[in-house]
């Protein structure tokens, strides 16, 4: 008995209908949690337009001076391109001097160390003559 | 990542926070701070919900919270003011009924005179529909609290109201 009435007191308690939510709050709140959003996760940076700003920023005091001095490294950079040596590949592909050059060298070699009369080159055109023999065959010449 | 639907949840929750948090506050400026706290908190992270499985559990555990935090906050004056103003700030629906209404006015009057702690309870159980074992979920705290609370306010309600209810319940 009691408890239906306990029963019957709660169901009278959850039928009182409750107070309706102002209807601008929505829009206000969502607004508020809006820029709450906004804050936390910043708009996408856009790189190349930061880096064309950053860029205008620190040149724009001297332009002119900025511009000449990037010209100056364009030419510098050129030059060295155009005065680089041959790649390896392309030095391989050369052919050898041909063979009259060849002697016409060597002959000026001759004539250069002749002229000079280089110790060096004696020495070396001598070692080209001796030959060395065995102890037992020099004796025999001696004897002989 | 995307962020969290704002509009959905305000669209399928903020009716029963609100109600929730007027029951608590009794502070109509207080429970829109307090709603629009919890709404901004989700916004600023926006994986709170990502493992949540009850929404509405979880939303009204944050509301407590929030309301439970500014409770505490509040100075002796305010909570006289509080007392003061409990008649006046219902939670519930204006009645076109004279006596219907009257019964409202004690309602609010009798559930202000409850503890925070057994008011939410008996809120979520009456108004909320939720089971014993939703509002352990949704307020953190064991089951034979959550139903000790509830009996212990209803206990108090119906003791505040047994005149009214009774005279009421003659008239029908």
């Amino acid at each position: 008995m009691m408890n239906d009435e306990m029963q019957e007191f709660e169901r009278r308690l959850s039928r009182q209908p409750l107070r309706q939510i102002p209807g601008d709050w929505r829009g206000e709140i969502l607004a508020a949690a809006g820029r709450a959003l906004k804050i936390e996760r910043p708009e996408p940076i856009d790189w190349p337009s930061a880096l064309v700003s950053r860029l205008s920023t620190l040149l724009w005091p001297h332009p002119v001076a900025w511009a000449g001095l990037a010209a100056v490294w364009i030419g510098i950079f050129a030059v060295d391109l155009s005065t680089r040596d041959r790649s390896p590949a392309e030095a391989q592909s050369s052919r050898p001097p041909a063979p009259e050059i060849m002697v016409q060298l060597r002959q000026q070699q001759r004539m250069l160390a002749e002229l000079i009369g280089s110790r060096d080159v004696q020495d070396a055109d001598r070692s080209k003559i001796f030959v060395p023999r065995p102890r037992s065959e020099r004796a025999e010449i001696l004897a002989g | 990542m995307r962020g969290p639907d704002l509009e959905r949840l305000y669209d399928g929750h903020a009716q029963a926070l609100y109600a929730f948090l007027l029951n608590l506050t009794r502070d109509e400026a207080d429970t829109r701070d307090l709603l629009q706290e919890i709404f901004v908190k989700l916004a600023r992270n926006p994986d709170l919900l990502a493992d949540v499985r009850e929404e509405r559990a979880f939303l009204i555990r944050l509301a407590h919270n929030a309301a439970i935090d500014l409770i505490r906050r509040r100075s002796t004056r305010d909570q006289t003011r509080e007392r003061f103003a409990a008649g006046i700030v219902s939670p519930f629906a204006p009645a076109v009924n004279p006596d219907e209404q009257t019964f409202r006015t004690a309602l609010a009057g009798a559930l202000a005179g409850l503890p925070a702690e057994q008011r939410s309870v008996v809120h979520l159980k009456l108004w909320e529909g939720l089971t014993f074992e939703q509002i352990t979920g949704a307020l953190d705290i064991p089951l034979n609290t959550a139903a000790s609370r509830y009996r212990y306010g209803l206990d108090k309600l119906r003791e505040q109201l047994r005149p009214l209810y009774e005279e009421m319940k003659k008239a029908e």
